[in-house]
């Protein structure tokens, strides 16, 4: 398990640097507009001084924009949090919908014109017991690599399916075609190899299927390893004797 | 000084422009390369203050495409972004980098500076 825990670890802190990056690049943007909407308050203050009258709607749209502006801050603040308690419990059970959710709004972060839709986000899948942080890593890769392959403004559709097999699929398509020619890379399979995540590639469709299993052996040794390093606080003991008793 | 700002942050560019026509400077926006490329064609500005990250084509492209069809533009750079990596800057060693949030005094120095010195 070394090497996965080293992937893990290497891996992660990296995915954790993109998406801290690409957060502050956000907020540092929300900042930037009410910093002129603020200055721009103030040109208004000076012009009034200078007893030069202006229209007191202005000011009612600076106080509109700063309310919305601080409201779009508040949003990404509590995506920041979700997204830095997701290393809390290593290995546990998640509802898969939020992992997709808070994982897409991350990806948007990042890629500016790019959308992101969840097709049937009122599905009812099952919990899945694999590693939260990871897999987000894993969601947040594909998506990726879907802005890149529908480019610019491109439209991306996820939805999620029952699957034959015990867990969970999530389907990703494009109404502009996906080009999933190019879809080889190592980082994912590596990823995607110690969540037992398997992939299905459609190209006649242009879609590309990912199952995530409701549990596997790997992951279940991992959350035992880990359980051991962080002194057995995290609460795997208790699922993994439930998935022993299923 | 006519500055055409370019910027995928529609908010932020409006109201920049508000302010800096307030300050006298005739200013435009866009809110993407594509649109820029296009009025660039149409109109003579004497700077285009360009975000390096933007959707489709980046500050650093757009610079290259906009000096083919207006030679006599000068360009500023801003980011959202808290320092401009290496592989982010331009390979011209004159050019200028401005951190979000601006300070609008200091945008139409560096603005100033640039047409001046070019």
């Amino acid at each position: 398990m070394d090497k996965t825990s080293n992937f893990i670890n290497t891996e992660g802190i990296k995915f954790f640097g993109k998406v801290n990056a690409s957060i502050s690049h956000e907020l540092k943007n929300i900042l930037a507009i009410i910093s002129e909407t603020a200055g721009f308050l103030n040109d208004l203050a000076d012009l009034a001084k200078k007893g030069k009258g202006f229209k007191i709607s202005l000011i009612e749209e600076c106080s509109d924009s700063i309310a919305e502006d601080i409201q779009r801050g508040f949003t990404t603040i509590k995506q920041m949090n979700q997204f830095a308690h997701s290393v809390d419990i290593p290995i546990k059970e998640i509802d898969i919908l939020e992992v997709l959710q808070l994982t897409v709004k991350l990806s948007e972060f990042l890629s500016f014109s790019n959308s992101v839709k969840i097709k049937n986000s009122d599905y009812e899948v099952q919990p899945v017991f694999t590693c939260p942080f990871l897999l987000q890593n894993l969601i947040y890769q594909i998506l990726i690599f879907t802005y890149e392959s529908t480019g610019s403004n491109g439209e991306i559709h996820v939805r999620l399916n029952s699957p034959k097999k015990d867990g969970v699929d999530l389907v990703f398509s494009s109404p502009l075609q996906l080009n999933l020619k190019n879809f080889s890379n190592t980082k994912i399979k590596e990823t995607a190899d110690i969540l037992g995540v398997e992939f299905n590639i459609n190209q006649s469709l242009h879609e590309l299927t990912i199952w995530i299993p409701s549990s596997c052996n790997q992951i279940v040794v991992l959350a035992k390893e880990l359980q051991i390093d962080s002194n057995g606080d995290n609460g795997v003991n208790d699922i993994l004797k439930n998935i022993h008793n299923k | 000084m006519k500055v055409i700002i370019v910027d995928d942050e529609q908010k932020f560019i409006k109201m920049l422009a508000k302010r800096l026509v307030m300050r006298g400077i005739e200013t435009d926006v866009v809110d993407s390369g594509e649109k820029a490329i296009k009025k660039i064609g149409l109109t003579d500005y004497d700077i285009a203050v360009l975000d390096i990250k933007m959707p489709g084509i980046s500050g650093l492209e757009l610079k290259k495409e906009l000096a083919t069809i207006a030679p006599s533009l000068k360009f500023l750079f801003v980011t959202g972004h808290g320092t401009v990596n290496k592989s982010e800057k331009s390979s011209e060693k004159n050019d200028i980098y401005l951190s979000k949030p601006l300070d609008i005094e200091i945008l139409i120095k560096k603005m100033n500076e640039v047409i001046k010195n070019g």
